[in-house]
């Protein structure tokens, strides 16, 4: 960005945020008929620079950033505490990031196990075919990721916030932003005397973020283009860990499960191992769920139950079991990211990259995070808070490669989700390892016989591999 | 009215969790609040108090018990202390207690102590009623109810198997409130915030006017109680020389004879005769 002059990068950002408009077809001057009736905040409204809604990864982040430069930041949580409503166990691929904000964090930060193996299993009901890859380099600060549990670590970040300026306030649920004119100015508490103003308003409330759509940035979802996760924390001691999974004292191992483990409903399931406890789960399209008339929990049952995992969480203990909400349609369900004193960020702002292997969240919400509190530092710098202003965030998001790897990847959620993606070739990879593996007294058989062989009988049209390899060619290859 | 409230920290009942090895609670892990009947106190405090009194918290705890302080804060009380003794071990009812007559003592003394009936972590019911000893003010348990009138605290009483008792105590006194009786209001966000800016003083022992030794009571003996095992009981059987149809009803009562209690009713002389009679026939006497 930096090599563009300043009109062209204005230009492109316009572009950018023309096509996202486009792409979902309603901003708040497309669509006044849907807009609710915009309450002024209640006079006597005690004041702050930056309101950040929402206590997770992205708008600790924001705060933290704003705080830092001096700002009156107040961050709003509706739990007890940053962190209490977030579902537990994660793999945090965003280290090199936080190591940018807070230089080697894991030092002081409540981590579990660095994440040196990782593992990408196709799965039939009986059979799996992984892929594992390790490394001593993911052991080397900065570290490429971690394996957390959410509650602590999120009331860590937070925690650094507050030690930056920041005044957090928990219990506080925010029900709808305030407007003066076309101006976000503030925001309403559930709460008597529950107006506060703000010159800018950061909405990182999480996944199909009330905020947005009540500023109208945000349309309302397809089934499709949400899931559901559902995970457990199973307690296990450190020592049974290290042995089952073969690791040295804190390396961790993350897998991801695609294939049979979710049956007919599209969605993977993952595996992490944290000090003394495992964080898994399984994550089904909202909307093959319904059409399948599963409820997630059996699925998460089945994957417990599958040959290849069952022996990875005997003797687990369960600690504890939650459910959330996941954007995934990536690029095609971004909101209008910004508008007059009010910019959104991370899940809220459907920034989390959900892609067979890749199940990256936590590390886009900081970066999200970060670069909105830049641009309301920025904002207060030349005090204005238009949406012409904040439209710097995107030249942000951009910059540090949010949006860029979000229209990269804007075609691997549909392939991702698709049933032969989902179903056929897992079946397949896992056939052709079976007949490669087996001897059975027969002719020892050549690789491209079983592979055609293998081709023949499941029946797929040559046409539709081809389209196939190009989706994913360019879903991930290109 | 000035009334004080005196809050327990106890851990939040959904982040307690037992390692199933050693038993031990993982602190790590636990968070904590003031118990139900604490608030249940705390709100009954605000209620009677009204706009015009004042209501002040107290807590025995370390700096992490600043929490349900900073709760009754923004709830509407005016003031909140927290009491500690950084370097002693802290357990017994009595030793809370103690802090908590001390800093009655001084500064106004209130017209009313509330108190939680039974904290949700240990439970021993006890502060409320030791307290009340070292202050030398009646005090009713298990409350239910209270109402103030004049110098005057008028209060129903929990009793057993639902049974209900009516009070009348002369101010001060100290109550210990059941949980349940009425729900903490939900604070407002201007309360909220002023409670989350508000320091909270802390008086030690110094400050108190109390000396390590004072605190020094007996220590507890425990014993290990194990579950008794249920009373052997003789199989009736029932008498083979009575006719048949009464063995048969002897069978399906089971030779049981309904208890009965007898009302003695008289001049008392003539029933405490009557009473020691029952006692010496019985051999108890
Ligand atoms: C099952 C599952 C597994 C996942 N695994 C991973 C993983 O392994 N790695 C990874 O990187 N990502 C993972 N993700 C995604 C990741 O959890 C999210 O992308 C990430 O948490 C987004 O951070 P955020 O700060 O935007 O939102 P959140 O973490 O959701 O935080 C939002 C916060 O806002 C608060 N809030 C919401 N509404 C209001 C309101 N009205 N008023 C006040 N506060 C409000 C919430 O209480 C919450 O604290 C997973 C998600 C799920 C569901």
């Amino acid at each position: 960005m930096a090599f563009l002059s300043k009109e062209a990068s204005l230009a492109l950002v316009q572009r950018v945020h023309r096509l996202i408009g486009m792409k979902n077809g309603v901003t708040p001057h497309d669509a006044p008929q849907r807009r609710r009736q915009r309450s002024a905040p209640r006079p006597g409204a005690e004041r702050f620079d930056v309101i950040v809604v929402g206590a997770g990864p992205a708008g600790s982040a924001a705060a933290l950033v704003a705080a830092r430069a001096g700002l009156k930041v107040l961050l709003l949580e509706r739990g007890e505490y940053p962190g209490s409503k977030n579902v537990s166990g994660a793999a945090f691929y965003g280290s090199a990031i936080l190591h940018e904000l807070i230089p080697n964090w894991w030092e002081q930060a409540p981590v579990e196990r660095h994440l040196t193996r990782r593992v990408l299993a196709f799965m039939t009901a009986e059979t799996s075919v992984a892929i594992d890859f390790r490394t001593t380099r993911f052991a080397e600060p900065p570290y490429n990721g971690f394996s957390i549990l959410r509650p602590r670590f999120d009331r860590w970040f937070a925690d650094q916030a507050v030690a930056a300026g920041a005044f957090l306030l928990n219990a506080a649920v925010v029900d709808e932003v305030l407007w003066e004119d076309d101006q976000v100015v503030g925001v309403r508490v559930r709460r008597d005397e529950g107006d506060l103003r703000a010159d800018v308003v950061i909405a990182c409330d999480g996944a199909n973020s009330f905020l947005a759509k009540n500023a109208g940035l945000q349309r309302e979802f397809h089934a499709h283009e949400m899931s559901l996760g559902v995970k457990e924390v199973l307690a296990l001691d450190e020592a049974t860990i290290r042995e089952r999974f073969h690791l040295y004292d804190n390396d961790g191992l993350a897998i991801e499960y695609i294939g049979a483990i979710t049956e007919e409903v599209s969605g993977g399931g993952f595996l992490y191992t944290n000090r003394d406890s495992l964080s898994l789960g399984v994550i089904g399209q909202i909307s093959s769920l319904a059409e399948h008339r599963r409820r997630p929990y059996e699925l998460l049952e089945t994957f417990k139950r599958h040959p290849s995992v069952a022996p990875l969480v005997r003797g687990g203990r369960v600690r504890e079991y939650s459910a959330h909400i996941i954007p995934e349609a990536g690029w095609n369900m971004l909101p209008k990211l910004y508008t007059g004193g009010m910019l959104v960020a991370g899940d809220a702002a459907a920034l989390c990259f959900v892609a067979g292997l890749y199940l990256e969240g936590i590390n886009y919400a900081i970066q999200s995070g970060i670069a909105a509190g830049e641009t309301a530092v920025a904002a207060h710098r030349e005090r204005d808070f238009s949406a012409r202003s904040l439209a710097r965030y995107l030249e942000r998001l951009r910059a540090r490669y949010v949006l860029t790897d979000f229209a990269n990847y804007r075609h691997a959620p549909g392939l991702v989700n698709s049933p032969r993606l989902q179903n056929l070739y897992p079946e397949l990879i896992a056939g052709a390892a079976e007949q490669v593996f087996r001897v059975n007294g027969g002719p020892k058989r050549k690789l491209l016989p079983i592979a055609l062989d293998t081709l023949r009988r499941a029946n797929i049209s040559p046409i539709h591999m081809l389209q196939d390899a190009w989706q994913a060619g360019r879903s991930f290859g290109w | 009215m000035r009334i004080a409230v005196c809050l327990k920290q106890v851990p939040d009942p959904t982040t307690v969790e037992v390692d199933p090895l050693t038993a031990a609670l993982d602190a790590r892990r636990l968070l904590y609040i003031a118990g139900p009947a604490d608030t249940a106190a705390l709100e009954v405090a605000l209620q009677l108090a009204g706009a015009e009194g004042h209501v002040s918290a107290l807590c025995v705890g370390p700096p992490a018990a600043d929490a349900v302080l900073r709760q009754a804060l923004a709830a509407g009380a005016a003031e909140a202390r927290r009491l500690w003794a950084p370097f002693l071990p802290l357990q017994s009812p009595a030793q809370t207690a103690l802090l908590l007559a001390a800093a009655l003592q001084r500064g106004e003394t209130p017209d009313l102590v509330l108190c939680g009936a039974r904290s949700s972590d240990h439970g021993s019911g006890q502060v409320p009623a030791l307290l009340a000893e070292f202050l030398d003010w009646p005090v009713v348990c298990d409350v239910t109810q209270i109402t103030v009138e004049g110098g005057l605290a008028r209060v129903q009483r929990r009793l057993d198997r639902g049974a209900r008792e009516e009070l009348e105590v002369p101010l001060p006194a100290a109550l210990a409130v059941e949980a349940g009786i009425a729900r903490l209001r939900h604070a407002s966000l201007t309360g909220l915030m002023r409670a989350e800016r508000a320091a909270i003083p802390v008086s030690e022992l110094d400050d108190l006017g109390l000396e390590p030794a004072d605190l020094a009571f007996p220590a507890p003996t425990a014993r290990m109680v194990t579950p008794p095992r249920p009373r052997t009981r003789p199989i009736f059987t029932p008498d083979s020389t009575r006719p048949a149809h009464e063995r048969i009803t002897q069978i399906i009562t089971a030779g049981v004879t309904r208890k009965s209690g007898k009302v003695l009713e008289g001049p008392p002389e003539q029933m405490a005769d009557v009473l020691v009679e029952f006692l010496r026939e019985r051999g108890f006497v």
